[in-house]
C-alpha cells in the first residue's frame, strides 16, 4: 500500500489533506496524535476503571428487566407450547424464524470486519473488529436461541445433532434445517475461537494494569500467559490469519445455508436461486447497520471518537450502500422473475406481497430498505451526521427484519391450494421474545464493554505513528 | 343419604389414618400445619393421607385463604384434579417425597376372559341410530367392549352402508362426560327405585291418569309406542305429545311419507330440499346414493334444478340453482304447477322478475320432456302447501309410482301434529290441569315456541319430571331428573326412512345408570321391571316367522328384519292443496329458522366434533350467525362478524352476521340449536339462542327487524371466501366480484377442473390438458425413483361429481384417527386438527355462485416435498407408497407443513388432546397414537385397517382383496365419493377410477406425484339456461 502511494506523495497538496497522515502519507485511519500509552490508556481505563458509569447501571438495569421478561416468555412458552405465539397453518413459521434469520444476518458484520477484511488489509478495520465480533457472537447467541425454542419440543432438539444413538436412528440429512445445524454451530465455534484468540494480547496488558486482585486473576486466567514475546506475536499473527481464512468462507456459507431453508422449499416466494446472494447481501447490510448502531453511541459515551473516527463511520456507510444495492437487485429481480418465468404461482406471490392484505409489509420493507438508505447514503455530507447515521442504521435494521417477515409470511400465507390462504397475526408472546432477545443482546453487550476491551489495544496501535517502523527513512519522491 | 355422607366418611377416615385433625379444626391450615400432620408418614400411607387431608374443610378454608382465585377450581371435579397436582408438587416441597403407584382398590386380570374378548381384536355389532326422520342402520365397532366406531351397516338393503355426520359423533355423545350421572330429587341423589315408586303409586293413585302428561320426542320406536297405548289403555285421561322443534310442522311429522327413487329421475327439482347434503332429510342416505349413482357416469347424467331461500349443498350442486325468498316458494311452486297442469292451484300473485320467469319457462319444458323421469322434492321446512303441490306436480308428471313412491305409513307410529300438541299442553298447564309432567328426551323449556310461554307455564305443573342425557335448561327446572341412556346402552327399536326395522342394540352398560322411556313407561304398567330388552321382544315376538329366537337373532345380527318394510302405492293419496301463502313484501325482512346443519336442533350441543365441523356453505365452526347476501350486508351498513340485533315475534336475540354466498336478498337465515346454556362444557354459550324468536304460528320464517349494535362476535370460519381484487391481476370486470380463490382454483391453478356434457363429449380429455395440467415425468427428480411395482400401492380416487359436502366423512376420520378438538378460539386462528376438510370454491359472482366441493386430504405424494425437508426423518415413505408420520420422532419443526402444497398436515401447537377426561379415555381407537402437543400429524391412508388387513391376509395366506381395505372417510361416504385400493391391481375399483379419462392430479405440475386422483366435473346444464360459458380466460400473467 505504501508503494502504490508513493508517486502520489509528490504533489504536496495531497500531504496537506487533513485526512492524511502527514508522514506516510496514507488515509488516516484514527485521529492525530495518538501514542502507544494513550491508546493503552484510553481503553483498559474503560474496564479497569473501579467507578461504573451511572449511566451504564441504568442501561443495565433495563436490558436485564427485559431479560426477566424473555425468561417469563420462554417459561411460558416451555410450559404451553408454540401455540402461545401466532403460528397456525398455513403459516407454520412465524417470529422465531424471522427473527433467527435477522439475528444471524446481523452477525456476519462483524465476521466480515475481522475475518475478511483483515486478509484484505483494511487497517481501519482494527478500531471497530472487537465489539463487531462481540456483536457477531451475542447476535449468533440470539439467533440460536430460535430454532431451539421454535420446535415443537424444544427438549428434543438436540436429535438434529448426529449423535450415535444405539437405534442408530440419524438426521435427515437432505434437510435444510440440518444444514443450518452445522452452519450455524459452526459459525458459533469459529466466532467465539476468533474473538477469544484476539483478545488474548489485551488480557496480557489488562493483566498487567489491573490494581484489584480480582482483575489480576481475572485477566490472567484469560491471557493464558501471553508475555508478548516475539514467538507469541509470531503464534499469535499466524492463528490470527488462519482463524480468519476459516472464518472468511462462513461469511458466504452460512447465510447461503440459512437462504436454503426458503430456496429448497417449493413454496412461491422461496424457491428462488437468487436467495444465497441476496440473503448473504442482505446479511451484511444489516450487520453494518448493527455495528453503527452499537458504534455511534459507544464512541460518544467513552469518548473514543480518536479511536473509531468519521471516517469509521463514512466506510461503513460505503458498504451499505453497496451491499444495499446488491439487495435492491434481488428485489428487482424477485419481481422481474415473477414476470419473466411466466409461472403463475410465482406471479400470483409477487402480487399478493405487494398489492395483497398484507402489502404494508412489502412496502414499508422497500420504504426502510431502499427508499430511504440508497438515496442518503450517497451524500458524504449525510454519512458524516451522526444522528443521521445512527437514526438510518435503525431504519436498516427495521427494513432487514421486515424483509424477513415479507419473505416468510406473506410467501405462507397464500400458497398454491386457495382453500387453504390463511393469515398471521403475531401475539404478545412474539412480541415479548423478540424484545427479549434485544434485551440479551444489550445485556450481554453492556457486560462486555464494562468487563472487556471493547477496542483491540494491540491492534490499534499498530495505527499510531510510533508503530510505522518499516518506512523509517522519509520518502523520498521519485525513488 | 347424601347429605352428609362425604362429610362423616371423611371424617372417619381422619382417625383411621391417624391423623390428628382436631387439633387444626375450625381454623384454616398453614402450610407448616401441613407438613407437620404429613410428617412421619411414608409412602402409600402419605398418599392417602394428602388426600384425606385435601378433604377435610380446615385444609379447603386454608386453600380458600392462600388461593382466594382458585378456591371456585375445588369444587368443579375437572379443575380440582389439575389444582391438586399443583397442590401435590407444593405439598413435595413442603419435604414429601413422589411416587407412582397402583391404585388402592383392589384389581383384578381376567381369570377367565370372556369367550369373544381377544384384546385387539374389535368385535362389531349391529344397532342403529334412532333419529327423527328415520333410523340409521349402524355396524359398531367395539374394541374390548367399548363402543369406538360408529359406520353405516352396509349389507342394510335401503342405507347400504352410507352414514352422516350425527350417526359418526354418536359414540362421543354417548362418552361426553357432562352426562348427568345420577337421578335426582330437587338436586339430590336417589335412586330409580325411589323415582319408580313415586311416580307408580301418583299415576296409579289418579285411577285414570287424569293429571297426567307425557312430553316426548317424537317417537319413532315401535316398541315404545306399543308400550304407550297400553299406558293409555290402563290410564285413558294420560296424555302424550310429541313436540321436536326441527320436526313440528313439518307435513312429515304428520304421515305424508315420500320414496323418491332417484335412479330413474333425469331430472331432479329440489323446492327447498336440502336432500343430498342435509343428513336431516327424510331419506337422505338413499336420495344422495341414488344421486351420486347418476353423476358418475358423464353420459347418464341427471340434471337437479334447486329453488332454495337457504344456501345448501343441494342448491349448490345443482345445475340450475334460483334463489328465492322462502315465503316465495310455495309461490313459486303453484306457478309451476299451474304451468304443469295441475288443475285448481290459486297461485298468489307475485311480480316474477324476468330472470324467474326464464328459470320457470326451462324448468317447464325440462320437467315435461322428462315425465315419469324426474322428480319434484319438496323441502321439509316449509308450508305445508309445498309438499302438496310438490305432489300435485309429481302424479301430473306421471312420475307416482315411478320416481316418487307415497306411503301409508311412517316411522312415526304415532303420527301428531306437534305444533298444535305442544300448544295444547301449555293450555293445559295454564290451566292447572297437568299434575305431573313427564318430559321424554325432550328440552321444551329452551326449545319450544316463544310464544307459548313454556317456561312460565311448566311451573304450573305441580311435578315436573325430565328424562335427559344432561341436565339442560328443561333438567336444571324439573323436580325428578332421570340419566337418559344413550342409544348405545339401551334396547330399543326403531326403522329405517323404508321402514325396515332395526333392533337398537346396545353395546355397552349405562355407563351412568342411565334409563330409557321404555323403562317410564313400563313403570306403569303390569310387570314394572321388566327391562326393554324384553319388551323390544314381545313387540317382535309376533312379527317375527319361525322359530323366534333363531329369527330373533339373525335380526341382532343382520341389523335389521328382513320383509319389513313400508308398502308403497302406485297412486297419490288425493289431498286438497292447501291455500297458499302469499309471499311477504319485499321490502320486509325475512327471517328463516334451520336446524343446525351440525348439531340439529340442539341436541348435539355438547359434540365437539359436531361443534367444530365447518358448516356447509359458509364454513363456520362454533356459533351460529345470521346468514344474509352480501348485498343486503352492505344494504345494511353491516361488516361480517358485525352484532346485530335480530327483532321477531316479540324476542330479541344478539347475533353475529356472516355472508352466505348464494343467500337471497332481504333474507336472513338463522339456525337453531345454539345459544345454549345448560349443555356442557363444550356447548353451552356458543352462538345465540334463535327459538327466542321463532313463534308456533311461522316455524319455518317470519319477519322481523334487525338492528346493528356495538362490538364485534369473534366468529371461527374456517374459510374465508375472499375477495380482494388489489392481490390480483388477473382480475377483470367480469370476475370482480367473484371469490379470489374460485378464480385462482378454477382458473390458473387448476385445482378443480370441469365441464358441461358438451364440452365433455367434444373434449374428452379436457381434465388433463391445458396450462398448468401437465405431467412431470419420472425422471425429474434429482432422487432416484423407488419403484413400487413389487408390493402393494395405495392410492384413492375421489369423485368429485359425487361428493354433496355432506361433511360425514370429516367425523369418521376424528372418530377413527383420535383426532383433538381445539376450540373455537383456535379455529378461529386457524389451527383446526381435522385431517380431512372439504374445500369448497365458489364460481361466478358470489351473490348467485355454483360451488364445487373437494374433500381435502394428504395426497401421499410419492415424490413427498415434505419428507425431504424433516430434519430428524419423522416423514417418510413406506414401500407400498404411503407418507407416513412417526409421531414419536418429529420435533415439530414444521417445515413440512410449510412445504406441504397441500395444506393438509395439522400440528399440535398445543396440548389438544384430552388426556384427563376418564369417559373419552374409553372412546380412542387403540390402534392409533393419541398426538401430545408440538407434534405434527395428518391423514395416513387409515394406515392402521390397512396394517389389520395385511396381518389377516398374511394369516390366511393369500392377497388382500380388493375392498377389503375401506378407509374411514370412503366407509362414512353416503354418495361412495372415495374409493381406495391398491393400484398395482389393474383390476381394482381404485384403479379403474384412476384411469378414467376424467382423472387428474392435483397441481402435478410440481412433481409431487400424488397417489390421490379426483375425478373431473362433468355438468348437464339445460341448454336454455345456460349462462356465458364457464371457460376462463387462460392465465398467463
Amino acid at each position: 500500500m505504501v508503494e502504490r502511494l508513493k508517486p502520489l506523495m509528490a504533489t504536496t497538496e495531497l500531504t496537506k489533506d487533513p485526512r492524511r497522515d502527514p508522514v506516510t502519507g496514507e488515509y488516516r485511519v484514527i485521529a492525530p496524535g495518538q501514542t502507544f500509552k494513550s491508546v493503552t490508556d484510553k481503553i483498559s481505563k474503560i474496564v479497569l476503571t473501579p467507578h461504573t458509569p451511572l449511566g451504564w447501571y441504568a442501561y443495565f438495569v433495563i436490558a436485564g428487566s427485559v431479560v426477566m421478561m424473555l425468561t417469563v416468555a420462554l417459561t411460558w412458552l416451555f410450559l404451553k407450547g408454540v401455540g402461545i405465539w401466532a403460528v397456525d397453518v398455513p403459516v407454520a413459521w412465524g417470529f422465531a424464524i424471522i427473527n433467527f434469520v435477522w439475528w444471524i444476518g446481523i452477525g456476519h458484520a462483524g465476521t466480515l470486519i475481522s475475518a475478511i477484511l483483515l486478509l484484505f488489509k483494511q487497517q481501519w478495520r482494527n478500531s471497530i473488529s472487537r465489539f463487531a465480533e462481540a456483536m457477531t457472537i451475542f447476535a449468533v447467541m440470539c439467533a440460536a436461541l430460535f430454532p431451539l425454542i421454535h420446535v415443537g419440543r424444544p427438549w428434543l432438539g438436540y436429535w438434529l445433532l448426529p449423535l450415535p444413538f444405539t437405534m442408530t436412528v440419524w438426521p435427515q440429512f437432505r434437510s435444510p434445517l440440518e444444514w443450518d445445524t452445522f452452519a450455524v454451530s459452526t459459525y458459533a465455534i469459529i466466532s467465539i475461537v476468533f474473538w477469544y484468540v484476539g483478545m488474548v494480547p489485551d488480557f496480557g496488558t489488562l493483566r498487567d494494569r489491573a490494581q484489584s486482585k480480582v482483575g489480576q486473576y481475572f485477566y490472567g486466567l484469560l491471557s493464558r500467559g501471553w508475555r508478548g514475546s516475539v514467538r507469541h506475536w509470531v503464534r499469535y499473527e499466524s492463528a490470527s490469519l488462519l482463524l480468519s481464512g476459516l472464518a472468511t468462507p462462513l461469511v458466504l456459507s452460512v447465510h447461503t445455508v440459512i437462504s436454503f431453508d426458503f430456496a429448497v422449499a417449493i413454496v412461491p416466494g422461496w424457491h428462488t436461486t437468487i436467495f444465497p446472494p441476496y440473503f448473504v447481501a442482505g446479511a451484511i447490510y444489516s450487520g453494518f447497520a448493527m455495528v453503527l448502531t452499537l458504534a455511534i453511541p459507544l464512541r460518544k459515551y467513552y469518548h473514543l471518537e480518536a479511536l473509531v473516527t468519521d471516517r469509521h463511520i463514512d466506510n461503513m456507510g460505503k458498504v451499505m450502500l453497496a451491499t444495499g444495492f446488491i439487495v435492491c437487485y434481488g428485489y428487482g429481480m424477485e419481481a422481474f422473475m415473477a414476470w419473466y418465468s411466466a409461472n403463475h404461482w410465482e406471479a400470483f406471490t409477487f402480487w399478493n406481497r405487494a398489492f395483497g392484505p398484507m402489502r404494508w409489509s412489502y412496502w414499508c420493507l422497500i420504504t426502510c430498505n431502499l427508499a430511504i438508505p440508497l438515496t442518503t447514503l450517497w451524500s458524504r455530507r449525510l454519512r458524516n451526521n451522526m444522528t443521521f447515521m445512527f437514526i438510518l442504521s435503525l431504519i436498516v435494521n427495521t427494513g432487514m427484519w421486515l424483509e424477513r417477515f415479507v419473505i416468510i409470511v406473506t410467501s405462507l400465507y397464500r400458497d398454491y391450494l386457495p382453500s387453504s390462504w390463511g393469515t398471521y397475526r403475531a401475539t404478545k408472546w412474539d412480541y415479548m421474545t423478540l424484545a427479549g432477545t434485544l434485551g440479551f443482546f444489550l445485556f450481554m453487550f453492556l457486560l462486555f464493554v464494562r468487563f472487556l476491551p471493547m477496542i483491540p489495544m494491540s491492534e490499534v496501535k499498530l495505527l499510531v505513528p510510533q508503530a510505522k517502523i518499516t518506512p523509517k527513512k522519509p520518502v523520498e519522491a521519485g525513488d | 343419604m347424601s347429605g352428609h355422607g362425604k362429610y362423616e366418611g371423611t371424617k372417619n377416615l381422619g382417625t383411621e389414618s391417624g391423623l390428628n385433625l382436631k387439633a387444626i379444626a375450625g381454623k384454616p391450615m398453614t402450610l407448616a400445619q401441613v407438613r407437620e400432620e404429613l410428617k412421619g408418614v411414608q409412602g402409600k400411607r402419605l398418599w392417602r393421607s394428602i388426600d384425606e387431608l385435601a378433604n377435610t374443610p380446615e385444609f379447603q378454608a386454608a386453600v380458600e385463604r392462600e388461593f382466594p382465585s382458585v378456591a371456585q377450581e375445588w369444587v368443579d371435579p375437572v379443575s380440582r384434579r389439575g389444582f391438586l397436582k399443583l397442590m401435590g408438587a407444593s405439598m413435595a416441597l413442603a419435604g414429601l417425597a413422589g411416587c407412582t403407584k397402583q391404585p388402592d382398590e383392589p384389581i383384578y386380570p381376567y381369570i377367565k376372559a370372556p369367550e369373544d374378548l381377544i384384546l385387539g381384536k374389535p368385535n362389531y355389532f349391529a344397532t342403529a341410530h334412532p333419529f327423527v326422520t328415520g333410523a340409521v342402520p349402524l355396524l359398531m365397532k367395539s374394541d374390548a367392549y367399548r363402543p369406538i366406531k360408529a359406520d353405516g351397516n352396509p349389507e342394510h338393503a335401503y342405507v347400504k352402508g352410507g352414514s352422516d355426520p350425527f350417526s359418526q359423533a354418536s359414540v362421543l355423545d354417548l362418552y361426553d362426560p357432562d352426562r348427568s350421572q345420577h337421578v335426582m330429587f330437587r338436586g339430590e341423589n336417589r335412586e330409580w327405585a325411589e323415582f319408580a315408586e313415586a311416580f307408580r303409586d301418583t299415576v296409579a293413585g289418579t285411577g285414570d291418569g287424569t293429571g297426567i302428561c307425557f312430553l316426548s320426542a317424537t317417537i319413532t320406536s315401535p316398541t315404545l309406542a306399543r308400550q304407550w297405548k297400553e299406558v293409555q289403555a290402563a290410564y285413558p285421561k294420560a296424555t302424550l305429545v310429541q313436540y321436536d322443534p326441527a320436526m313440528a310442522g313439518t307435513p312429515y311429522s304428520r304421515a305424508s311419507n315420500i320414496q323418491y327413487a332417484l335412479a330413474g329421475a333425469d331430472v331432479i327439482l329440489s323446492l327447498d330440499a336440502e336432500f343430498i347434503s342435509s343428513a336431516t332429510f327424510p331419506g337422505f342416505h338413499k336420495l344422495v346414493r341414488d344421486y351420486a349413482d347418476r353423476r358418475k357416469d358423464p353420459n347418464h347424467l341427471n340434471r337437479l334444478y334447486a329453488v332454495e331461500s337457504t344456501p345448501t349443498t343441494t342448491g349448490m350442486k345443482a345445475e340450475h340453482r334460483l334463489m328465492l325468498r322462502a315465503s316465495e316458494i310455495p309461490a313459486f311452486a303453484a306457478e309451476l304447477a299451474k304451468e304443469i297442469g295441475v288443475s285448481g292451484v290459486d297461485a298468489p300473485a307475485c311480480a316474477w322478475t324476468d330472470e324467474q320467469k326464464k328459470y320457470l319457462a326451462a324448468l317447464v319444458k325440462d320437467l315435461k320432456a322428462h315425465a315419469g323421469r324426474c322428480a319434484v322434492i319438496p323441502g321439509e321446512q316449509q308450508d305445508p302447501s309445498l309438499a302438496a303441490l310438490a305432489l300435485a306436480i309429481n302424479s301430473a308428471l306421471g312420475n307416482i309410482g315411478k320416481t316418487v313412491l307415497p306411503g301409508g305409513e311412517t316411522v312415526h307410529p304415532i303420527p301428531s301434529d306437534q305444533i298444535a300438541g305442544i300448544k295444547s299442553l301449555v293450555d293445559d298447564l295454564n290451566l292447572g290441569k297437568v299434575n305431573w309432567l313427564i318430559i321424554l328426551n325432550a328440552n321444551p323449556v329452551y326449545t319450544a315456541p316463544v310464544d307459548l310461554g313454556f317456561p312460565d307455564a311448566i311451573d304450573k305443573a305441580r311435578v315436573i319430571v325430565h328424562l335427559g342425557s344432561h341436565v339442560d335448561e328443561t333438567g336444571q327446572i324439573a323436580h325428578w331428573h332421570i340419566p337418559a341412556a344413550h342409544f348405545l346402552e339401551s334396547w330399543s327399536d326403531a326403522r329405517a326412512y323404508d321402514g325396515t326395522v332395526s333392533i337398537v342394540q346396545p353395546l355397552i352398560d349405562p355407563l351412568y345408570g342411565g334409563k330409557s322411556a321404555h323403562n317410564v313407561f313400563q313403570v306403569l304398567l303390569n310387570e314394572p321391571e321388566l327391562g326393554a330388552y324384553e319388551a323390544v321382544r314381545a313387540t317382535w315376538r309376533p312379527v317375527i316367522k319361525g322359530d323366534f329366537e333363531e329369527g330373533w337373532r339373525k335380526v341382532l345380527h343382520d341389523g335389521w328384519l328382513a320383509g319389513s318394510a313400508f308398502a308403497t302405492a302406485n297412486a297419490a293419496p288425493r289431498a286438497e292443496i292447501p291455500k297458499i301463502p302469499v309471499p311477504s313484501s319485499h321490502d320486509a325482512l325475512e327471517i328463516v329458522f334451520r336446524p343446525d346443519p351440525n348439531i340439529y336442533d340442539g341436541r348435539w350441543s355438547n359434540v365437539g366434533w359436531l361443534q367444530e365441523l365447518p358448516k356447509p356453505v359458509t364454513n363456520l365452526s362454533w356459533d351460529n350467525a345470521a346468514l344474509m347476501s352480501g348485498a343486503t350486508l352492505v344494504k345494511l351498513g353491516l361488516e361480517e362478524d358485525d352484532i346485530v340485533e335480530l327483532g321477531a315475534n316479540g324476542g330479541v336475540v344478539k347475533a353475529p352476521v356472516l355472508v352466505a354466498p348464494g343467500h337471497p336478498d332481504n333474507s336472513v337465515t338463522v339456525y337453531l340449536g345454539y345459544g345454549r346454556q345448560f349443555a356442557g362444557r363444550v356447548g353451552s354459550g356458543q352462538g345465540f339462542n334463535a327459538y327466542l324468536i321463532r313463534s308456533s304460528a311461522s316455524p319455518f320464517y317470519t319477519t322481523g327487524s334487525i338492528r346493528k349494535v356495538d362490538g364485534k362476535w369473534g366468529i371461527a370460519v374456517t374459510k374465508s371466501h375472499y375477495q380482494d381484487h388489489r392481490a390480483s391481476p388477473f382480475t377483470t370486470e367480469a370476475n370482480k366480484n367473484e371469490s379470489l380463490e374460485a378464480v385462482e382454483a378454477l382458473g390458473a391453478r387448476g385445482i378443480i377442473r370441469k365441464a358441461t356434457v358438451r364440452q365433455f363429449q367434444a373434449n374428452p380429455n379436457f381434465a388433463n390438458e391445458g396450462e398448468t395440467h401437465e405431467q412431470t415425468h419420472m425422471g425429474t427428480s434429482i432422487f432416484p425413483n423407488w419403484s413400487y411395482n413389487e408390493a402393494n400401492a395405495w392410492g384413492m380416487a375421489i369423485d368429485m361429481n359425487s361428493c354433496t359436502g355432506c361433511n360425514a366423512c370429516i367425523v369418521s376420520c376424528y372418530a377413527e384417527n383420535n383426532i383433538p378438538v381445539v376450540g373455537k378460539q383456535q379455529v378461529r386462528i386457524g389451527r383446526d386438527m381435522q385431517w380431512l376438510r372439504i374445500d369448497s370454491y365458489f364460481e361466478g359472482d358470489l351473490a348467485a355462485p355454483r360451488a364445487f366441493y373437494q374433500p381435502m386430504m394428504c395426497q401421499q405424494c410419492e415424490n413427498a416435498p415434505c419428507e425431504q425437508v424433516c430434519p430428524v426423518g419423522a416423514t417418510v415413505h413406506t414401500p407400498e407408497g404411503l407418507n407416513m408420520m412417526v409421531y414419536n420422532r418429529c420435533v415439530g419443526t414444521r417445515y413440512c407443513s410449510n412445504n406441504c402444497p397441500y395444506k393438509v398436515r395439522r400440528f399440535n401447537f398445543l396440548l389438544f388432546s384430552d388426556y384427563e377426561t376418564e369417559s373419552l379415555k374409553l372412546m380412542r381407537n387403540p390402534d392409533v397414537t393419541v398426538r401430545s402437543r408440538g407434534v405434527m400429524e395428518k391423514c395416513n391412508y387409515c394406515v392402521q385397517r390397512i396394517q389389520e388387513a395385511k396381518i389377516n391376509a398374511d394369516k390366511e395366506n393369500r392377497g388382500i382383496r380388493d375392498g377389503e381395505i375401506i378407509t374411514a372417510c370412503q366407509q362414512a361416504c353416503p354418495a361412495k365419493a372415495i374409493v381406495f385400493g391398491n393400484i398395482n391391481d389393474p383390476n381394482s375399483r381404485v384403479v379403474k377410477l384412476r384411469d378414467n379419462q376424467l382423472s387428474y392430479q392435483l397441481m402435478a405440475d410440481l412433481n409431487t406425484r400424488p397417489r390421490t386422483k379426483y375425478t373431473a366435473i362433468v355438468m348437464n346444464p339445460n341448454e336454455d339456461l345456460e349462462e356465458m360459458p364457464v371457460e376462463h380466460a387462460p392465465a398467463n400473467g
